[in-house]
């Protein structure tokens, strides 16, 4: 129940911490998406309920804070989670580039979504900035996994004492959401 | 397999897809801004927001101060090196100043008198109490002849008692020594102006019933043939009438500093200068 409490909050934090360190080193041209990473990695360590609440959260809070139109990220985040959850099955989280090549391909496919959206939906043309924004982008996520997904590894170790690992691929009982 | 085990979740998942793809859809179509939950998440984030700016700032200013003192104090360096080089600079200026001040008022006087000079520069003082001379760095090589007198602006200061090669001593008009022939250029009184020390100079030798007042101008009367007639000497400070004497007791103060001579001229010739 905590977690779920909690989770907006900390989701809040997330984000607004995320924009103000975009801010202070890329000026408001570039996003460093860790909103993003950390649905990658909610999908390679939670369950599927928890998990996708989650990025559901996550990505309304984005919509909420960034401006952009109410439950474009709400959706793509919960799509990156489906996605990144079916991939751990056949990915090892452990293999850092893997890792950093996999959140690369969730930031292209999250903005192409985005592109398609305003170009189908608003008739934006933002083409222009597939080179200039969404590209740079991707690729400051994908350098940004690795060490967010070791952060992170190394937190489970210390609230839990090992990593923490999902039930499902263990064959046990599925996690539960209440800590 | 998996996702049929976990149905449920699999429901969840799609309800929440279709909750998105709903939201979404009312956005497009009503842009309703968000309504009350993104006013909420607004809120909410204000204040952390807030903190996290005001950290932010407070860390990007203490890190501008940072560089901007290390700037500062390597400027402060330059500066303070820069500052002792224009004083430096400045007091050669200010050297240079004076001195042109006093050679043109040298060349002045020596234009005025229209005689042949030799200059010299002032390398000594004599510093006993009685006597008052100094020494020029000028001497036999370069014409100078004991007697000759030696000026400085605006007039006489003395003569040369010894001349060495390079080196001359000049006895100064306030040496007890020094007697020079003088007159009172108003009333053409002629006296003799001899050295007294701190107290410049005593004119003696004017009867007690002859016109003398204070601030009288004293020059050279040119008696004796040791210094030109007309040489500007000093002006009457002071005039006493003793009882028991038969002249006046006139005190005269030099118009020359003495204390401050640095460049003097030497009077090499009477003869005029052939223009």
């Amino acid at each position: 129940m905590l977690y779920y409490l909690l989770l907006p909050f900390l989701s809040i934090l997330l984000v607004v911490t995320q924009t103000t360190i975009a801010d202070i080193i890329f000026s408001g041209r570039l996003v460093i998406e860790i909103s993003l990473i950390a649905v990658v990695y909610a999908g390679f360590r939670l369950d599927l309920t928890r998990g996708s609440i989650f990025s559901f959260i996550l990505g309304f809070v984005f919509d909420c804070i960034a401006g952009s139109v109410m439950g474009l990220f709400t959706l793509i985040y919960v799509i990156i989670f489906l996605c990144s959850f079916i991939a751990s099955f056949f990915m090892d989280a452990a293999k850092m580039y893997l890792v950093a090549l996999f959140c690369f391909f969730c930031a292209l496919l999250e903005e192409i979504m985005v592109m398609l959206f305003y170009t189908l939906v608003l008739k934006f043309d933002i083409l222009a900035s597939v080179f200039f924004v969404f590209l740079p982008q991707a690729l400051v996520v994908g350098l940004f996994a690795p060490p967010f997904f070791y952060l992170m590894y190394r937190a489970e170790v210390f609230f839990y004492g090992k990593p923490f690992q999902r039930t499902e691929r263990n064959g046990n009982d599925r996690i539960s959401a209440e800590i | 397999m998996f996702f049929l085990r976990n149905y449920k979740s699999v429901i969840f998942v799609i309800f929440l897809l279709i909750l998105a793809l709903v939201l979404l859809s009312y956005n497009v179509k009503h842009d309703t801004g968000g309504g009350y939950f993104k006013k909420i998440v607004l809120e909410a984030a204000a204040p952390q927001q807030n903190v996290l700016s005001i950290s932010t700032k407070s860390v990007s200013d203490a890190w501008q101060r940072y560089i901007l003192l290390v700037g500062l104090e390597e400027k402060n360096k330059n500066l303070n090196k820069k500052i002792d080089e224009l004083e430096a600079n400045l007091i050669l200026y200010k050297e240079g100043y004076l001195e042109a001040q006093r050679l043109s008022k040298l060349l002045n006087l020596r234009n005025n008198l229209n005689y042949q000079f030799i200059s010299a520069l002032v390398v000594a003082r004599e510093q006993a109490s009685l006597s008052k001379t100094i020494l020029i760095n000028k001497g036999s090589v370069d014409g100078l002849k004991i007697g000759m007198p030696v000026i400085a602006p605006p007039g006489l200061i003395g003569r040369l008692i010894d001349v060495s090669w390079h080196v001359s001593k000049v006895l100064l008009l306030v040496d007890e020594n020094s007697n020079v022939a003088a007159m009172l250029q108003r009333t053409r009184l002629q006296g003799i102006i001899r050295g007294a020390g701190f107290r410049g100079g005593i004119l003696k030798y004017i009867i007690k019933n002859q016109d003398v007042k204070e601030g009288d101008i004293i020059i050279s009367s040119g008696m004796g043939g040791v210094f030109p007639k007309g040489l500007l000497i000093g002006k009457v400070s002071d005039v006493e009438k003793p009882d028991n004497d038969l002249f006046f007791k006139i005190n005269v103060a030099p118009f020359a500093d003495f204390s401050q001579l640095e460049e003097v001229l030497i009077l090499a010739s009477e003869e005029k200068k052939s223009k």
